[in-house]
């Protein structure tokens, strides 16, 4: 597992390079502003109530944006899904991408088992979000020293945390879509779109108190934001990650028990086992 | 102990039948060819040997072990080059053995595959991206040798290689049962394989149609022979003579004949005549394996 784990992870440096170095840059864009905010309070707030009443509810409203949990959370709401382009991406060519190509076969001609090379590779995929979560806390707490944002580093670390959760999910959705749907192209886009919806259902169960049922039963109704310096919720952070846990443990399972694809052959990847029950004589 | 056993391996690809009950047997230390063309099972069986599909049906026993029961051990004392090699582009070759022994949890042995490199004409130290189809098998070839597996499955290891590196990759096929290995070759190229298999099988739509000792298969198989006489032959005489049938005829004096079996008859017939000419060709493996498949398709047409 660790040669699996060391390469999948050195293969990933680009990417952890690039989406950390955008999301720390975004930290050290946003946290200063929040002094620029403070200075200017009332013509900002009165920006802010020029805003559609309905654009204001979609977002959560505006009302604690003068205080550090209010702002950082007005910063933080897309981040989910804008890092989660990263998971979606990600978690379905965890495995998916070798297989289509063709590369799987070769690897799993070595002696190592589909248990030790699926939990390779997800140990990095976890430790490449947390590499990236970790340049943009860093990004968020940098500017703190001279802002007048009254947050310590450890605080500023849970918003990231809920972050963290939440698209892990996101990410263990598009790796276990990976080993059931034909291609890894198809896993990203539905598990995107489960990302996208939960992100609008969110907002819009704001507007509308009957869409927040379903809202519910998706992960980005579980993202704390800029709220989480206060104190980060462990029962939905725990959720988030049993619910993570179990998409990974449902894919590594489906991995170890169904057929490895052709390369390029894109086919309904069905364990073996289903095959026989289809076979077998009534 | 024996290199490799199937019995009755079947797997189905949704409606398509890959491997209809496949049984085969090769012996531990062989070169056996598996011939067959493109769509017939080859890589199936290759690929259910090693675990990375699962018949619907059947056993399978790679040197002593259940691949399905059993598979790390199994691909510990295997090399396997695949038909489709794919690598990663941004890797050199020396990284890519690098991360393939570590996965066999041993250090390169870096003296074994540069001297390998060197009679494959390869720099490991190019990145895949910049290398040719021929180069990147090399390197697949390389990764599949240099553990010295007591097994090879190799499916179309000289594809994309040109004539001279390919004879150097027969070479290395042959060094390789020189010292104790079984070789398992998948190919649609007859010449390479009449040129290193002991044993050949064919394979056909899933089913194994024929196993035998390569030249056996090419004795037994049908001889051509071309034959001009001084004067005007009836060609019934000869055509009379048991597994002799003529095949064409220019005049009454230039005949083709076609033989199955031994020439004994033939020969002791002829001496009857006075003959100015005469030509035997010996069939190629080829012959032997388009014979199969014509005769099947035949066969198939008269049903």
């Amino acid at each position: 597992m660790g040669p699996v784990f060391l390469h999948t992870l050195i293969r990933s440096r680009g990417s952890i390079i690039v989406w950390g170095l955008s999301l720390g840059a975004l930290g050290l864009m946003v946290v200063p502003f929040f002094d620029v905010y403070i200075a200017q309070e009332e013509q900002m707030l009165q920006f802010i109530e020029s805003y559609p009443p309905e654009f204001l509810a979609f977002f959560g409203g505006m009302a604690a944006i003068n205080t550090p949990a209010g702002f950082l959370n007005s910063q933080l709401t897309t981040l989910p899904v804008v890092f989660g382009i990263f998971a979606v991406l990600a978690g379905s060519s965890l495995l998916a991408r070798d297989e289509e190509s063709g590369r799987l076969d070769l690897i799993l001609a070595h002696p190592i088992s589909r248990l030790a090379l699926f939990g390779g590779r997800l140990a990095a995929f976890v430790t490449a979000m947390i590499a990236i979560l970790t340049f943009c806390w860093l990004g968020f707490c940098i500017p703190l020293a001279s802002s007048s944002m009254d947050v310590s580093w450890g605080q500023m670390a849970l918003p990231f945390v809920s972050t963290f959760a939440v698209v892990l999910v996101f990410g263990t959705t598009a790796l276990l879509l990976s080993m059931v749907l034909s291609s890894r192209r198809k896993a990203a886009a539905a598990a995107g779109a489960v990302m996208v919806a939960g992100f609008f259902l969110s907002g819009m169960a704001n507007l509308n108190a009957d869409l927040k049922p379903i809202a519910r039963a998706l992960p980005y109704e579980y993202f704390q934001g800029g709220y989480a310096i206060s104190g980060l919720n462990v029962v939905w952070f725990g959720g988030l990650l049993a619910v993570s846990a179990l998409f990974a443990v449902l894919a590594g399972w489906w991995f170890q028990q169904r057929d490895i694809r052709v390369g390029g052959e894109g086919s309904v990847a069905r364990p073996a086992f289903l095959d026989r029950l289809r076979s077998a004589p009534r | 102990m024996t290199g490799i056993i199937t019995n009755e391996l079947t797997k189905s690809y949704g409606s398509v039948k890959a491997l209809a009950g496949l049984s085969l047997e090769v012996r531990q230390g062989e070169i056996f060819g598996f011939l067959g063309p493109n769509g017939a099972g080859k890589t199936t069986t290759i690929r259910c040997l090693l675990d990375l599909i699962r018949p619907d049906g059947g056993t399978a026993s790679v040197l002593g072990l259940d691949p399905q029961a059993d598979p790390v051990a199994v691909r510990a004392r295997v090399g396997y080059l695949p038909g489709e090699l794919n690598l990663e582009d941004n890797l050199t070759g020396r990284k890519i053995l690098r991360y393939f022994s570590a996965l066999r949890r041993r250090a390169v042995d870096w003296d074994g595959a540069n001297a390998l490199a060197e009679r494959l004409s390869l720099d490991l130290d190019r990145p895949v991206k910049n290398l040719s189809k021929g180069n990147k098998q090399k390197i697949g070839l390389i990764q599949a040798l240099l553990h010295k597996p007591e097994l090879l499955l190799l499916d179309e290891p000289t594809s994309g290689l040109d004539p001279i590196v390919q004879q150097e990759v027969l070479g290395l096929i042959r060094e390789a049962k020189a010292d104790g290995a079984t070789v398992f070759f998948c190919s649609h190229v007859m010449s390479e394989v009449e040129a290193v298999a002991e044993r050949v099988g064919i394979i056909r739509d899933g089913r194994l149609v024929e196993v035998a000792d390569t030249a056996a298969l090419i004795d037994r198989a049908l001889h051509h022979v071309k034959v001009r006489f001084q004067a005007p032959v009836d060609e019934d005489v000869l055509g009379g003579i048991p597994g002799v049938s003529v095949r064409s005829r220019d005049d009454t004096r230039n005949l083709t004949l076609q033989v199955e079996g031994e020439m004994d008859s033939l020969i002791k017939a002829l001496a009857a005549f006075p003959v100015t000419y005469l030509e035997t060709t010996r069939p190629t493996l080829e012959d032997v394996f388009l014979a199969y498949y014509q005769a099947d398709d035949v066969t198939a047409e008269d049903k």
